[in-house]
């Protein structure tokens, strides 16, 4: 007897997406069933796991782990590893909350910049600083043949210092009460629409209500991931540039040959990579924190990570990479519900995380071969 | 056939078909008994599914159905290879157009790779270097052909390096040899050489499956024929009984007025399109391979450089083009300055270019067809126009006669053949002012190589493109050329007429 392994003549009818949510159904019962051997009720991990994929308060993560995603796979179908998502995510927050509080008078509470100008300058200067840190691995890549991987996950911790270098020292905040922080952004620049409290009594609509208000508080961010998504997009489908990531990807060595300067293009998919994770973190600037807090590594779950692992999840495909983005964001939520509600700790996510990996990789291998045993 | 009634069967193939993802079924039912102490040709036209099939026999494939029998002992028994060594274990070997020595190893390491492979297998120890020098020695007695155990590869030429994968399989102790183009690029005299130790290993009973797209070569070297047609046997001839034009019509379905070439000769204008001043070059090695190189090709004429294989063609083409910077000399290319502007000035000026190395340097086999010249062929610096660049797509794949699903399959789903044409049809289409080709019908079957020829002598007699071709074969050049340089040991001898110099003279300087 041999078994025999074929790849498939014909793609399974959606076996990509079969795939996916076979994955996470996998991943899922691999939890319960490892949570229920030290004796958690099953019934209430369950409820809080249900809960958590379609509670309002995914949205945030959503949006931020897509943004950042779609940065990411630019780089990734280029096979330009640029792990350093978390550094260009935070460093690109410092020209905003430099530019806030310059240009804003607290003694008058007034600016003579007007507010848009401002913000659009916070997120120009967030894109152009975040390209700035990635092109920095980029040039090295591109004129000195040193590895991107080891040299943007490097640059992870310099910007980590670096930022909370600056925001205990020359940024530190006048009115934080002690606190090592910056100071708050003025109001008049951050981006949330906020919609006032309302209880109906009625279940369903204070349900809905809860979603739109998350919608609104979040509008900056879901407009910035439609627009995003729309960009990536076009730049696979129509212009040359996409064209050339695809086959950098594939063989880099024929693209010179055609005439292409690959140095100059590994500079510029990184900087284009590192300028939307930049512009995401001027956002969160904007729309979520407000400041910036001391210890910026350990204030946020670690969007920069999560993001490339829903650029894998999505096998670098840009029409799955919400679904992925989601996947990711409902399993950070459930982290948070399961410690809230006293099951245990939020690294438990990761034992789902790690089951829904192994479930893809499994479904992802039947979906793509056959098994024939003669 | 009373071959059969007196020799064994030492391999069935029986109903063997392969179909790649994406639907392209490469063979489909072969057939086909091989027996001892015969060599056996294998003929096709590019993607007839040559390759697959021998792929198939030596474990790099795996059959969707049907079976192989290998003689073991006295009876067929049926084997199911996982993969090369699986093959080797049954005695089946293959010879690759291209070596497969580790450049970096001596000879005799390179071997004991093999023999401690398969040795593992069995359980019974490793092979030490000193064990396989023994066995080298044997067999480079036996054979006639010396080798030095300590040599390391890189310092071989091709044809040595052949040899020694002819001497790896017979120190295997191999029963069935699988040739796969692994004689297209020797000289002839190397391979008159190569064709006494077939015969040799014929004659005490071993089995050669040759598979070729020369036609001449399966005459000179096979006892039967067996011609590949889409997929299918057509046809199994005894070679004495047969015609060049009865194969001929039954590897392309057609007659032989199509294998004609007009070999009327041009005259090139004074203008030069190439020209080359005292070049010097480095190999990847950082050796001089090229030195004092000066030549130029005339607007509208073909320069064919000859030279056996590893003579410097490679580093003189990747210089021309830009690709790879000269220790000193001048190179202008359609009035480009080469060494100080690079590749992209190159193509910028409307030079095609057909690499050494067409999977490296040619085309990108991740991506589909489309995409590959889309990336030629798209004027806009911005954004694509894909109703434009389909219709260039349809019209290479159309003129090239590339077999494919569609325009937008992937190129690693076509056959080497294929490959390649779609390589030559896109490159051939962009150039305006010059081609510069290394070994640009290598792969193709005679036919798509006779229509490239028409097609080239066409380009350069009536559009008046120049073109450079650097070849290891001396017909392609001979055939294709206005002026004929050789190139041998780093050094550039020429131009002769093809018309007026003898080939033998040709050869002589080649390995002189």
């Amino acid at each position: 007897m041999k078994i025999t392994i074929l790849k498939r003549k014909k793609e399974l009818k959606y076996g990509a997406v079969i795939a996916s949510l076979l994955s996470i159904l996998f991943g899922i019962t691999i939890y319960l069933v490892i949570i229920g051997l030290f004796g958690v009720n099953l019934v209430e991990a369950i409820n809080i796991l249900g809960k958590s994929f379609i509670s309002p308060t995914i949205m945030k993560d959503f949006l931020i782990i897509y943004v950042m995603g779609c940065g990411l796979l630019l780089s990734f179908k280029a096979s330009l590893w640029n792990i350093g998502g978390e550094g260009q995510f935070y460093i690109a927050m410092i020209p905003g909350i430099v530019i806030t509080l310059l240009l804003f008078n607290p003694e008058t509470s007034s600016t003579t910049v007007p507010a848009f100008i401002v913000v659009l300058l916070v997120i120009i200067t967030g894109s152009v600083v975040g390209a700035v840190w990635a092109a920095v691995a980029g040039t090295l890549k591109a004129f000195m043949n040193i590895d991107e991987v080891p040299v943007t996950l490097i640059l992870n911790y310099i910007a980590y210092y670096l930022v909370n270098h600056l925001v205990s020292g020359p940024l530190k905040g006048k009115k934080t009460y002690g606190y090592l922080r910056t100071d708050e952004i003025p109001g008049i620049y951050r981006l949330n629409i906020i919609l006032p409290i309302t209880r109906t009594g009625n279940q369903f609509e204070e349900a809905v209500y809860s979603f739109l208000t998350q919608v609104s508080y979040y509008i900056a961010l879901l407009v910035t991931a439609i627009a995003i998504s729309v960009f990536t997009w076009w730049l696979f489908k129509y212009t040359k540039l996409g064209l050339y990531i695809k086959i950098m990807g594939s063989n880099p060595e024929y693209l010179y040959a055609t005439g292409v300067n690959t140095k100059m293009l590994t500079l510029l998919i990184m900087a284009l990579s590192g300028s939307i994770i930049g512009l995401s973190g001027s956002l969160y600037l904007l729309v979520e924190w407000g400041r910036i807090p001391y210890g910026i590594q350990s204030h946020t779950p670690g969007y920069g990570y999560l993001a490339i692992l829903a650029s894998w999840l999505s096998m670098l495909d840009h029409r799955l990479l919400p679904v992925s983005a989601y996947l990711v964001a409902g399993l950070r939520n459930t982290g948070l519900s399961i410690k809230i509600a006293g099951l245990g700790d939020t690294e438990q996510t990761l034992i789902i995380l790690g089951s829904v990996l192994l479930g893809y990789s499994i479904t992802r291998f039947i979906a793509d071969y056959e098994v024939k045993i003669r | 056939m009373n071959t059969g009634t007196l020799r064994r069967v030492v391999l069935s193939i029986n109903n063997i078909s392969k179909t790649f993802p994406g639907g392209i079924t490469a063979i489909e039912e072969i057939n086909l008994d091989l027996y001892e102490g015969e060599i056996v040709a294998l003929l096709g036209e590019n993607g007839s599914g040559k390759s697959t099939l021998v792929k198939i026999l030596y474990g790099v494939y795996t059959p969707d159905s049907g079976e192989i029998k290998i003689l073991t002992g006295d009876k067929l028994s049926r084997v199911n290879f996982g993969n090369p060594v699986d093959a080797m274990k049954h005695g089946i070997i293959l010879v690759n157009q291209t070596p497969q020595l580790i450049d970096k190893l001596s000879v005799a390491e390179n071997i004991a790779i093999t023999l401690s492979t398969l040795r593992s297998r069995d359980h019974s120890g490793f092979t030490s270097i000193s064990e396989t020098s023994k066995l080298l020695k044997e067999v480079s007695e036996s054979t006639g052909i010396r080798v030095d155990p300590n040599e390391k590869a890189y310092n071989l030429t091709y044809s040595q390096k052949q040899f020694i994968e002819l001497l790896r399989a017979i120190i295997v102790n191999a029963k069935i040899f699988l040739l796969d183009e692994a004689l297209s690029y020797l000289p002839i005299a190397e391979k008159k050489r190569f064709y006494d130790i077939l015969y040799s290993l014929k004659n005490s009973g071993k089995t050669v499956l040759l598979i070729t797209h020369k036609i001449q070569e399966a005459f000179d070297l096979s006892d039967r024929i067996v011609i590949l047609r889409k997929g299918r046997i057509v046809g199994v001839l005894e070679t004495k009984n047969t015609t060049v034009d009865e194969v001929r019509r039954l590897m392309f379905g057609e007659t032989n007025n199509k294998y004609i070439i007009n070999n009327n000769w041009s005259n090139p204008e004074e203008e030069h399109v190439i020209e080359v001043e005292d070049l010097a070059v480095r190999d990847d090695h950082g050796r001089e391979v090229l030195s004092n190189i000066t030549f130029c090709v005339g607007k509208g004429e073909i320069a064919g450089i000859i030279g056996v294989a590893g003579s410097g063609q490679r580093e003189l083409v990747e210089s021309i083009v830009g690709l790879r910077k000269p220790i000193r000399g001048k190179i202008t290319l359609a009035g480009v300055d080469v060494v100080r502007k690079g590749i992209k000035a190159v193509r910028e000026a409307g030079v095609g270019y057909i690499p050494d190395q067409p999977l490296k340097q040619g085309i990108a086999c991740d991506n589909s067809i489309v995409e590959n010249i889309a990336i030629m062929f798209s004027s806009n610096p911005i954004l694509i126009n894909w109703d434009i660049v389909k219709e260039k797509a349809v019209e290479i794949v159309k003129n090239y006669n590339v077999q494919s699903k569609s325009i937008d399959s992937p190129v690693k789903t076509l056959s080497g053949g294929n490959i390649m044409k779609v390589i030559i049809g896109k490159e051939l289409s962009y150039a305006k002012q010059a081609l510069i080709a290394c070994n640009p019908t290598r792969a193709l079957d005679e036919l798509s190589a006779n229509n490239l020829v028409s097609v080239l002598k066409y380009k350069a007699h009536a559009e008046k493109l120049s073109v450079l071709i650097a070849s290891e074969d001396i017909d392609e050049v001979l055939t294709i050329s206005d002026a004929v340089y050789v190139l041998n040991s780093g050094r550039l001898i020429g131009p002769f007429q093809p018309s007026k110099v003898p080939r033998e003279r040709i050869e002589e300087l080649m390995v002189a």
